[in-house]
């Protein structure tokens, strides 16, 4: 068992809860030391015990009574008062850490109100003033407060590397503080939601991205700034990490985002850093055709969000006085996120176009609508009369993806 | 023991169905314990009005509610309930004395379980019909069971009572009607025990009820 | 396998000759009237096992489908809609059509014979019970057939629950559901303690009980003490789902931890009302294989007890990650970490049966030796997570997964298996064939080991549950693979069991009165018993009374084990039998069912439902004996 669990530390598994990242961790991580240590021992004596039995006392002749005893007091004594001493080394220490882990958050932490959604994440960052989702940029040594709420079912917030489970609940605020460890690396890890909430819990993921704080600090900026599209001149990221790999013409300075004076000031971890498994494989559903040749026109795109598309009815983008709806993710930064639909989908023309096509057959249950003109609508059991073109939905793709 | 033990030997010399009453007055006992720890896990936590202690002011209306719970009435009918058991009381051993001479007025009345019989499920008629004025009145003040927190769990603890209440009256009368068909008599003592049994724990049940629902506020 | 019976009645009672073994075995023939109709609690026991049984293959098909699905990533066999209702169903069924009552199955047939009674204390009372969870086992599972399965979850958590969020069919048969169900275990669970306090034999005290009987004493206990919980949390969710309530209505203020606190108060003890009897099977049939008493009887029984009663202390545990604050966690997780120790007690004193006795291996006692074995990994799982902070980790990830399925599985159903390939011969006459139960055994201990263990590391390595498929490259994939080819392995070993229970019970070896050369009660009547029970009441003097008993033991076992008298022969009043427990629970069903269908149909059930218990109270039991 031990041997597998350290087998299990190593780099093929990324979301592993044996190699903490956090104060909270490693303390938790120190108690599941100890359980571990006593549990082995239990498990080996017990389990030794038994088979020892089983084959020592196995029947040899039918014709031997054995002496017929009915217990044995100070045995039984024993085997009562040694368990619970073993309780008590337990009981302890996980006393003590309930106590200390469930203080207070420092009072300089860094604030994350967590609000769940069915199935996607809203983060607000309330001493920056800005909203995004699905994911959250933590600066490494500072301690992060997690402000945890939900106006619809229970969700639970999860980074195995990180920290433990916290629950959000309705009519409840609940609070998750640890602080990432200064050491470590800039990269991304995965979180989940750990409560079942409805048809695509399975699909309700999130990115903790570890920064250094001076990056924290620019990004800080960069998220603040309204969203707005790049002018044609500028190229559009690759549409997957490896074409970003290979494209890139500079690969031994993967920190430096190819982009305009105005985006290197604010940093985004660059695809290329961004560890295969924080990058969503699931495939593309079959039903959902789109003719991924069109190119879209981002200017266009924008025209749409707010007119034809909808999309302002649900969707803020800052800085668009026309997008301040607050029903679906702020999609203020949209292009710089890895992921789309709570993680489920890369982040790429080709996911984003099917997406907006029809949500519903993407991922089960979505608030989100079927907009493609003659798509059927799963919830509905309808096919849709009206929507939008592929050519529309092109330009919209265009446009979400140019708001880095 | 030889051959000839019964069917009906029993270990306790108790007949079955007075210890299986009592786990079932167990089991309802954890019911009630539920419905009534909801009622006061919600208590003050209604978002609107109206609620039972204290008037509210329809914040949109401006009209304003009185405070619901009236307890002039409900001790009043609370006093009839424990009337009840006591009348109870006396019909049982009405049917457990049956066939005792009766020497004065005094003990032919005391000895008619007809009567005590019929005493206890007027009484029990009489809590529901304040209970069935207690809910309209509510209703017309403006408090139902979807109005808010505390209609949501006062009607469904009282409700649930009164559902006892109303299958205790019923158990009454269907014994009163064997009383009038063939007359009940100590070979029935057990059936009227156990009935007995179940009238009073309603009761009792109310009483808390009463205490936490009404009057501690 | 021998045919030859060995004589294994111990030395002092050698003068005791046991009936000989019967060439062939004669099984009371019975029409479908007579099984509708039958008041005799073998016969409801069998209906249960075999009711119970088919339930096991149901969720276990289930189980196939959501293994299938999470063998690779991002397979998609079915949606994630059928999946959440799958899973659902997996847990609902294993837990209330399988497990629960396959313990009744025992709890019917055996706590009688073990306690020398002819019958449970309400025979009618008992059918109805069945009846009602067979009509509600229907009830729950028959819409997921048309896709409208219940999809929130065995737990049902609110607000998911409540119909702003899961509007539509799936939850009202839910809810409806579990009402039913529990309805037919309170009535159990009242049947059961007055059988147990009130129809033991002359000198059968409670401390001679046999161990099983004891557990299943404590079990009714919790049953009738924690489903009236679950009762009014459902009872909540019915008003607000069906007639617009705010139990649970976030807008209002409702609060969802109210169902999570009422669910687990229940929810918790359920846990033990799923183990004890198979706690209780174990340590009937350790003493038998190892040819000695068991070890330890008080403790092994205060120690049940002490159980029952924490179980009722501990239902916060399933909630350290609400955040129910510092001292809700330490009180909660001190007293669960309590529960270890009697658990441990029960553990210890199982080797102490084995050691020093003469333990053969049988298809039974292997299981029962599997049981503790597996069960010993859960309870080290469960007090691993009995510590909040660790918890945090663990709780709804896939290690929580591999932890009660130690507990259920490898616990709950190789106890049960035990005591099927225990007391098949005493259900119908007939041995249940070695070969093929231990190839059964072993594959399904491999199997479960290579289901369930590797759960373990993907919950750690981050799985969490519940969850209808996962991406690749999360270091999920190879636990995920082992554990569906565990579950195939499963499979097959069920179709070993189907096939030897098939085949044995048509034409197994005659099992005579004590094939295993048993000492408690039920071993001293005939296989199958006959309609009565016992032709004489016995005499207790010992809680071995084919092991330790006095002459008086001896005397009523003598004429017990014989076959061939009628009841009327003995002057032997034997209740009716009576289709009015069936239709009252045929209209108790259709009262529930009015709910979804129509409010006609509720007055029509209610109407029909009085009448039936009228004529059910107003007819005789069982004749008038002279």
């Amino acid at each position: 068992m031990l041997a597998l669990a350290l087998a299990a530390c190593a780099k093929s598994y990324p979301n592993s809860t044996f190699t903490p990242h956090s104060d909270l961790g490693r303390a938790i991580d120190f108690l599941w030391g100890r359980l571990m240590f006593f549990g082995t021992i239990v498990f080996v004596l017990v389990e030794g015990a038994l088979l020892y039995v089983v084959i020592r006392y196995r029947r040899r002749s039918e014709d031997i009574m054995p002496p017929q005893t009915h217990g044995h007091v100070v045995l039984e004594i024993a085997w009562t008062l040694i368990p619970a001493a073993i309780l008590a080394f337990i009981a302890v220490p996980t006393v003590r850490t309930i106590f200390q882990t469930q203080a207070p958050a420092p009072a300089n932490s860094l604030v994350i109100e967590v609000y769940g959604h069915q199935w996607w994440w809203e983060f607000r960052y309330p001493q920056y003033k800005f909203t995004t989702a699905n994911e959250i940029y933590i600066p490494k040594g500072r301690t992060v407060d997690l402000v945890l709420r939900t106006d619809d079912v229970i969700h639970s917030f999860w980074v195995p590397q990180l920290a433990g489970k916290r629950d959000a609940i309705a009519n409840h605020t609940n609070h998750i503080w640890f602080t990432p460890d200064s050491d470590m690396a800039t990269t991304v890890w995965n979180g989940f939601c750990t409560e079942y909430c409805g048809d695509s819990h399975g699909e309700m993921h999130f990115r903790v991205v570890t920064v250094n704080p001076d990056q924290f600090a620019s990004w800080v900026t960069h998220q603040q700034a309204p969203g707005f599209y790049a002018p044609p001149a500028i190229p559009a990221t690759p549409a997957t990490p490896a074409a970003a790999s290979a494209a890139s013409p500079t690969p031994a300075t993967p920190a430096t985002p190819v982009a305009s004076p105005a985006q290197l000031a604010s940093f985004i971890l660059p695809r290329a850093d961004v560890p295969n498994y924080a990058i969503p494989h699931t495939p593309l559903p079959d039903e959902v055709k789109f003719d991924d040749r069109l190119k879209g026109d981002p200017a266009a795109g924008e025209k749409l969000f707010v007119g034809a598309g909808t999309c302002n009815a649900c969707h803020t983008v800052a800085g668009n006085a026309l997008a301040v709806g607050m029903i679906g993710p702020n999609l203020t930064h949209v292009g710089s996120r890895i992921g789309i639909a709570g993680m489920m989908y890369v982040n790429d023309a080709p996911h984003l176009s099917r997406w907006i096509k029809n949500a519903r057959i993407m991922k089960s249950g979505v608030l989100m609508p079927t907009l493609g003109k003659g798509q059927y609508d799963p919830q509905t059991k309808a096919t849709t009369s009206a929507g939008l073109s592929d050519q529309q939905i092109a330009d919209l793709v265009a446009y979400l993806q140019a708001l880095k | 023991m030889s051959a000839t033990v019964s069917h009906h030997y029993s270990s306790t010399g108790l007949e079955n169905r007075k210890i299986a009453i009592w786990a079932f007055i167990g089991s309802e006992c954890m019911l009630f314990v539920s419905l009534i720890s909801t009622y006061l896990i919600y208590k003050g936590r209604s978002r609107v009005g109206p609620y039972p202690h204290t008037p509210w002011t329809d914040p949109s209306t401006g009209h304003v509610y009185k405070a619901i719970l009236n307890i002039p009435v409900t001790s009043a009918s609370t006093f009839i309930l424990l009337m009840s058991s006591l009348a109870m009381v006396l019909a049982l051993a009405a049917v457990e004395n049956k066939g005792k001479p009766q020497r004065n007025l005094g003990e032919r009345i005391l000895g008619n379980s007809k009567l005590w019989l019929a005493m206890t499920a007027l009484l029990g008629i009489g809590f529901l019909g304040f209970q069935a004025y207690e809910f309209t009145s509510f209703v017309n003040e403006g408090l139902t069971i979807k109005t808010n927190l505390f209609g949501s769990t006062f009607f469904t603890l009282t409700g649930f009572h009164g559902a006892h209440v109303t299958a205790g009256v019923i158990w009454i009368l269907s014994m009163l009607a064997i009383d009038f068909k063939r007359g009940l008599g100590p070979s029935d003592a057990l059936n009227v025990d156990i009935m007995a049994l179940y009238w009073h724990f309603v009761d009792v049940i109310w009483v808390a009820i009463f205490t936490l629902v009404y009057l501690i506020r | 396998m021998a045919t030859t019976v060995i004589d294994t009645t111990p030395p002092h009672l050698r003068p005791f000759v046991p009936s000989p073994v019967p060439a062939t075995v004669e099984m009371e023939r019975s029409t479908i009237w007579g099984w509708l109709t039958t008041t005799d609690h073998k016969k409801i026991g069998t209906l249960y096992l075999f009711t119970a049984l088919f339930f096991f293959l149901v969720g276990g098909t289930e189980a196939e489908i959501l293994r299938a699905q999470l063998g690779a990533p991002n397979r998609h066999l079915v949606s994630a809609e059928l999946y959440n209702q799958i899973f659902t169903m997996h847990g609902t069924t294993m837990i209330f059509l399988a497990i629960m009552p396959l313990s009744a199955a025992f709890f019917n047939f055996i706590i009688p014979l073990q306690i020398g009674a002819r019958d449970v204390a309400f025979p009618r009372l008992n059918a109805f019970s069945y009846w009602v969870f067979l009509f509600g086992g229907l009830f729950i599972s028959i819409p997921i057939l048309f896709g409208q399965g219940p999809n929130g979850g065995w737990f049902g958590y609110v607000p998911l629950t409540t119909a702003t969020y899961s509007p539509g069919l799936h939850i009202d048969f839910w809810v409806l559901g579990l009402q039913i169900l529990g309805i037919s275990s309170l009535a159990a669970g009242f049947n059961f303690i007055t059988t147990i306090i009130n129809l033991r034999a002359p000198g059968m005290s409670l401390m001679r009980m046999p161990v099983f009987t004891w557990m299943a004493f404590v079990v009714q206990f919790m049953v009738v003490l924690a489903f009236p919980v679950i009762t009014i949390a459902l009872f909540f969710l019915l008003l607000d789902r069906f007639f617009g309530t705010q139990f649970y209505e976030v807008a209002a203020g409702g609060d969802p931890l109210l169902w999570q606190h009422l669910f687990w108060i229940f929810g918790h003890p359920e846990v033990y009302i799923l183990i004890l009897p198979a706690f209780g099977l174990v340590s009937e049939v350790l003493p038998t294989f190892s040819k000695k008493p068991l070890f330890g009887y008080p403790v092994m029984v205060y120690s049940g007890i002490l159980i029952g009663f924490l179980g009722f202390g501990v239902w916060a545990h399933h909630m350290f990650a609400v955040g129910m604050g510092p001292v809700a966690d330490s009180v909660f997780g001190v007293t669960t970490m309590l529960i270890a120790i009697p658990t441990g007690v029960k553990i210890f004193n199982w080797i102490g049966t084995i050691a020093q006795g003469q333990f053969k291996a049988t298809s039974a006692s292997l299981f029962a030796v599997g049981m503790v074995a597996l069960f010993t990994i859960g309870g080290i799982s469960g007090v691993m997570h009995s510590s909040p902070p660790a918890d945090l980790q663990q709780t709804d990830s896939y290690f929580v997964v591999a932890h009660f399925h130690y507990v259920m599985f490898g616990g709950s159903i190789m106890g049960l298996f035990a005591g099927i390939y225990y007391y098949f011969p005493k259900f119908f006459g007939r041995m249940l064939d070695e070969t093929l139960g231990k190839i059964h055994f072993w594959l399904t201990f491999i199997g479960m080991n290579l289901t369930f263990f590797p759960m373990h590391f993907s919950g750690m390595l981050g799985m969490p549950r519940r969850v209808y498929t996962y991406d690749s490259g999360q270091g999920w994939s190879l636990f995920n693979a082992l554990s569906t080819y565990g579950a195939y392995l499963l499979f097959i070993a069920t179709l070993f069991f189907v096939y030897n229970f098939i085949k044995s019970k048509k034409s197994g070896r005659p099992a005579g009165p004590n094939p295993w050369g048993a000492g408690t009660l039920e071993w001293t009547i005939p296989s199958p018993p006959p309609v009565y029970n016992f032709a004489v009441l016995p005499t207790v003097t010992s809680r071995y009374p084919l092991w330790e008993g006095k002459q008086a033991d001896i005397e009523s076992a003598r004429i017990n084990q014989q076959a061939g008298k009628t009841a009327e022969q003995l002057g032997i009043a034997i209740p009716y039998g009576t289709i009015k427990p069936l239709l009252a629970a045929l209209f108790l069903v259709g009262m529930f069912g009015g709910l979804i269908v129509g409010h006609w149909l509720i007055f029509g059930c209610a109407g029909a439902m009085v009448l039936s218990l009228y004529a059910w109270l107003t007819s005789p039991l069982e004749p008038e004996l002279h």
